[in-house]
């Protein structure tokens, strides 16, 4: 807990004042001095500790105090809980100016360490990273003083090499490389013995040690791993977990041709032009160079940890080390199959065989990742067909092991590195983009912006279809994976398939019925299968309306407007008039078709009718082209309560777009045919019912009704009377009491002023035309670009020009 | 490699507190303890000099802090869990941290570190704890790490209790963190190794 103690020393801390540091410091100096280290020393430390790391900006501390710091760190009676907190200190005040530290001269190993926490964090500038490397090098070079132990300075040794590998020559890589293979391969295979207690009465004959075994209690077949086991640990055999460790940053920075940072791509094994089928023998090895031997004794390591993950441990938590030991393994072959493209050939044939043993084996999944990399980067070479490792992998896996989220992430993050397979139409991994949405519907929150990643390249005019119905079915597809993993838990005694006459009572029951069964195949589908009857699912969507608050699908739910933006963004990219014209209808269409969650639906018609707004401006002819589906939508006067952002952007739409200008194809009769319809509309939303209530609709709609009638006036001028009588109704409408109480009062407002400048407008049909039909190369003035606010703006200016306000004359 | 570890207390809403006056508001997420190792690799060089410097690592974790308490309150809500009760008594052996929720998520190159990272956490009651690693590292190993941190800083720092020894003893968590992340580098300990480093550090082992 964050607990009350806590804050009010945070607090305390926080608040403490220079002077009453300054006075702190010196007392403490006064006991670092001292000739005891005692409870009070280190009391102090941890004080002035907290007081340093609780603020953000810098807290100073005086030079020579921090001097002191750092000669009491590296004094050799100073017990190790003050060094260690006065390294912590050090490094919370890091970088700074006032370091004397050096590791030059350091002999314990221990302290090496310590030392070189601080200094690491020093930011390089005074190439701190570099000086460490070389120090721990001489030290590794050298035999070891007794009691001392080589096993404190490997693991920073790993540090400088991720931070600044190139701190190190190649004559030092050489000196260490040939080291960790000695470590790698020949520790002791015997047990370490207990430290001996000492003491008058103590044996000093100890137990003979036994040899060490493996996780499943079985003696040691070969020689020492990570996966031995011991009571007592000798010092090579730390040393052994520890260069394993490290081997991979090792080999990416090293084992390569000439020095590497461990990010960059290393291809260099690529170049070798000779590839020898016939794998290399190990009887030369002594004679080979540092770095050869390091790879092959690194092969031979992982070549054991791979057969020793096959065994059953005896303790549970050590399977889980197993399998991390199995990831690394194979990751670390791939990378030397890439520095020497000679292993190929035993890798290849070795990771085959593991891939037959796993590959059922749910608790092994993210294993099979590692193991696709392998063949996705070396199969030309190995001539190893693994077309059935993908097809497992991209049909499978996502099907049954949606629900764990560290393998969905994994599996996500394979796609985004291997993201060109995915151009590829016929590929398995294009064909299974249904499957890896089922990551994304499951676990939504870490995984949304690696779908924001990945989407664009499973885009294209083959996909666009089916990808619109899949996201916005997404929240469908969480409940269905909900039921589906809820069904599969049932025993096997409750999963009778349903009498098809009665009706399912829950979701549950549906899963098996008849009626539902497809429809449930269908949305938990693992290929590509472009629907052609998208309102097939209507009964499934309502039949999973009992779900729609679950919080899962709710947080999946909000990713979908996210989605469905890049998914218009990437599209309007590519898309040609028949696919636009297509998406428009689909939109049409299934914003009756949607999940039932009122905010996701909200979410979901804005973001449509902004993205139909930009594909009219891709495509302004498909006004013209879609006009049936459009006058239907248009005419239909639930749309407006219903569907509003939707319906005023598709009036909008109409008004902007419905001109000779756009489409040669507009006719007077279509332009009159619109008008009629939307005439209609106006009206029955505007119409005075004496007994009946009014309801209220969105003035935004009434607005663009409006505008969009005078548009059309505009360019079929016979139509100009009918409308500006209509719009001068509008006063009346504005004013009656039945409307008055329904909607607010600025409202009405708006909507009477711009009646009165559409009307005004209308009486200088030329200038109306103008404004409302510009030439298309005019089009991207500013009173064209903007949905709602450039139309009021230029009526205003056409409103002064008429009814100039007394001493308000434009210049 | 690991960049950093970092320990934060989630904050959020409080759970009722016993009597005593209501919290103002929801309780931020704070840092409690957070080790880097070494400035990530990209950073720009030193502009504004060393307090910069420091300024801009601790707002990193900060960050880094804020987005696991984001990711795990997603998290909880999802399951649908509410928070756990309180454990009824302080465990002081190493516990079983098995159904601990817990997640992966990544953080894009500029936000908040120079070059993308990968983040591994796990939360405990109103706790969590994360490793920040490189994008290649072995995630598998990072979440083994992490069950084995928590435990041991639990008990160490007795974290469920109502002391503050997570801020006034920085050199238990160093050391903890000594043995089983040095500098950075997770280990690949079985159980046994395991049991050896408890011993050494004068841990009571677990059964």
């Amino acid at each position: 807990m964050f607990t009350a103690a806590a804050e009010s020393f945070l607090k305390q801390a926080r608040e403490i004042q220079e002077e009453e540091l300054r006075r702190f410091v010196s007392r403490v100096a006064a006991l670092l001095q001292g000739p005891e280290l005692g409870p009070e020393a280190v009391d102090c430390l941890q004080r002035l500790h907290l007081t340093v790391a609780a603020t953000k900006y810098p807290r100073k501390l005086d030079g020579k105090f921090v001097e002191l710091l750092q000669t009491v760190l590296c004094s050799s009676k100073c017990p190790e809980q003050i060094q260690v907190l006065c390294a912590a200190i050090l490094r919370e005040m890091s970088p700074c100016n006032d370091l004397i530290l050096s590791c030059d001269e350091i002999q314990d190993t221990k302290l090496l360490s310590l030392v070189s926490s601080v200094l690491l964090a020093q930011g390089n500038k005074k190439a701190e990273v570099s000086a460490v490397g070389q120090r721990i090098v001489k030290v590794l070079e050298r035999r070891l003083p007794e009691g001392q132990s080589a096993q404190y300075l490997l693991p920073v040794l790993s540090n400088v090499i991720s931070l600044s590998p190139e701190s190190l020559t190649e004559e030092q890589t050489n000196v260490v490389s040939r080291k960790m293979a000695d470590w790698l391969r020949y520790a002791s295979i015997q047990q370490g013995v207990a430290q001996p207690s000492g003491g008058f009465f103590s044996n000093p004959r100890t137990r003979q040690p036994g040899p060490v075994t493996e996780v499943d209690g079985a003696v040691a077949t070969d020689f020492f791993t990570v996966l031995s086991v011991g009571q007592y640990y000798t010092q090579d055999q730390w040393l052994n977990v520890q260069a394993f460790s490290m081997l991979r940053n090792w080999l990416l920075s090293y084992g390569g041709k000439g020095l590497k940072t461990p990010n960059s791509d290393d291809k260099s094994g690529m170049d070798r032009s000779v590839m020898s089928v016939v794998s290399t023998t190990s009887t030369s090895s002594r004679l080979l160079p540092p770095k050869e031997r390091l790879r092959e004794k690194a092969f031979e390591y992982c070549q054991r940890l791979i057969e020793q993950s096959n065994r059953r441990p005896l303790k549970k938590d050590d399977g889980d080390l197993q399998k991390a030991c199995l990831i690394e393994a194979v990751t670390i072959m791939d990378i030397i199959c890439k520095q020497d493209s000679s292993y190929m050939y035993r890798a290849a044939s070795f990771l085959k065989i593991l891939h037959g043993r796993i590959c059922g084996d749910a608790t092994y999944a993210r294993a099979l990742l590692p193991i696709a990399q392998f063949f996705l980067n070396h199969s030309k070479m190995a001539a190893v067909d693994s077309d059935a490792i993908y097809k497992h992998l991209f049909t499978d896996i996502p099907a049954q092991l949606f629900h764990n989220p560290s393998l969905a992430f994994e599996f996500v993050q394979f796609c985004k590195d291997n993201s060109q397979l995915f151009t590829e139409t016929s590929s398995i991994f294009r064909q299974s983009f249904p499957n890896l949405f089922k990551f994304l519907a499951w676990n939504s929150p870490p995984l949304i912006s690696e779908f924001v990643d990945l989407l664009p390249f499973l885009l294209d005019a083959g996909t666009a279809i089916e990808i619109f119905h899949l996201l916005l079915d997404l929240p469908c597809l969480t409940a269905a994976l909900d039921i589906q993993l809820r069904s599969t838990a049932l025993p096997t005694s409750e999963r009778a398939a349903s009498d098809p006459a009665v009706k399912p009572a829950t979701c549950l029951e549906a899963f098996r019925h008849p009626l539902y069964k497809s429809m449930f195949q269908y949305l938990l589908r693992t290929k590509s299968a472009p629907e052609d009857a998208p309102e097939r699912l209507i009964p499934l969507r309502q039949l999973l309306g009992s779900l729609a608050s679950s919080p899962r699908v709710v947080q999946c739910a909000e990713t979908v407007p996210v989605l469905l933006e890049l998914f218009f963004r990437v599209v309007a990219e590519f898309a040609d008039g028949p696919l636009i014209n297509q998406l428009v209808v689909l939109l049409l269409q299934r914003s009756d078709q949607l999940y039932e969650i009122p905010a996701f639906k909200d979410d979901v018609y804005r973001v449509l009718s902004s993205q139909l707004v930009m594909l009219c401006k891709l495509h302004p002819a498909l006004i013209v082209e879609l006009s049936k589906e459009i006058l239907e939508f248009s005419g239909t006067v639930s749309n407006i309560q219903n569907k509003e952002a939707i319906f005023t952007h598709v009036v909008w739409a109409i008004g902007e777009y419905m001109s000779v200008s756009y489409d040669k194809r507009c006719t007077v009769e279509q332009i009159n045919r619109f008008f009629e319809t939307l005439e209609a509309m106006l009206f029955e939303i505007t119409q005075l019912r004496p007994l009946a209530s009014t309801s209220s609709y969105a003035p935004r709609a009434i607005s663009v009704l409006m505008a969009t009638l005078t548009k059309l006036a505009a360019r079929s001028q016979d139509l100009i009377p009918r409308v500006s009588m209509f719009l001068s109704k509008m006063r009346t409408f504005v004013q009656s009491p039945a409307v008055t109480s329904v909607y607010c009062e600025e409202d009405l407002e708006e909507i009477l002023i711009r009646a009165t400048e559409l009307m005004n407008l209308l009486k200088m049909p030329s200038v109306a035309q103008f404004v409302f039909t510009p030439p298309v190369d005019v089009a991207s003035t500013r009173f064209q670009r903007e949905v709602n606010d450039s139309l009021p703006f230029a009526l205003r200016i056409v409103t002064h020009l008429l009814e100039p306000a007394p001493g308000c004359m434009p210049g | 490699m690991v960049r950093a570890f970092v320990l934060l207390a989630l904050g959020g809403p409080d759970p009722p507190a016993p009597p005593g006056p209501a919290p103002p508001g929801p309780a931020p997420c704070r840092v409690l303890y957070a080790r880097a190792f070494g400035t990530p690799p990209g950073s720009p060089p030193a502009t504004g000099g060393p307090p910069r410097q420091r300024l801009r690592r601790k707002e990193q974790l900060l960050a880094v802090a804020r987005q696991v308490a984001s990711q795990c309150r997603l998290l909880q809500s999802s399951s649908g869990c509410p928070s756990s009760p309180q454990l009824p008594q302080l465990p002081d052996e190493p516990m079983s941290l098995q159904d601990a929720p817990g997640g992966l998520f990544q953080l894009p190159p500029g936000d908040p570190f120079p070059e993308r990272v990968t983040v591994t956490w796990l939360s405990v009651l109103a706790l969590a704890f994360a490793l920040v690693c490189d994008p290649q590292e072995n995630l598998s190993l990072a979440e083994i790490t992490l069950r084995r941190l928590a435990p041991r800083l639990l008990a160490s720092l007795r974290l469920l209790g109502p002391g503050a020894d997570v801020l006034l003893r920085p050199e238990t968590a160093d050391l903890l963190l000594d043995r089983l992340l040095p500098h950075g580098q997770m280990l690949f300990l079985n159980e046994r190794f395991l049991q050896a480093m408890d011993r050494e550090m004068g841990i009571k082992a677990s059964r």
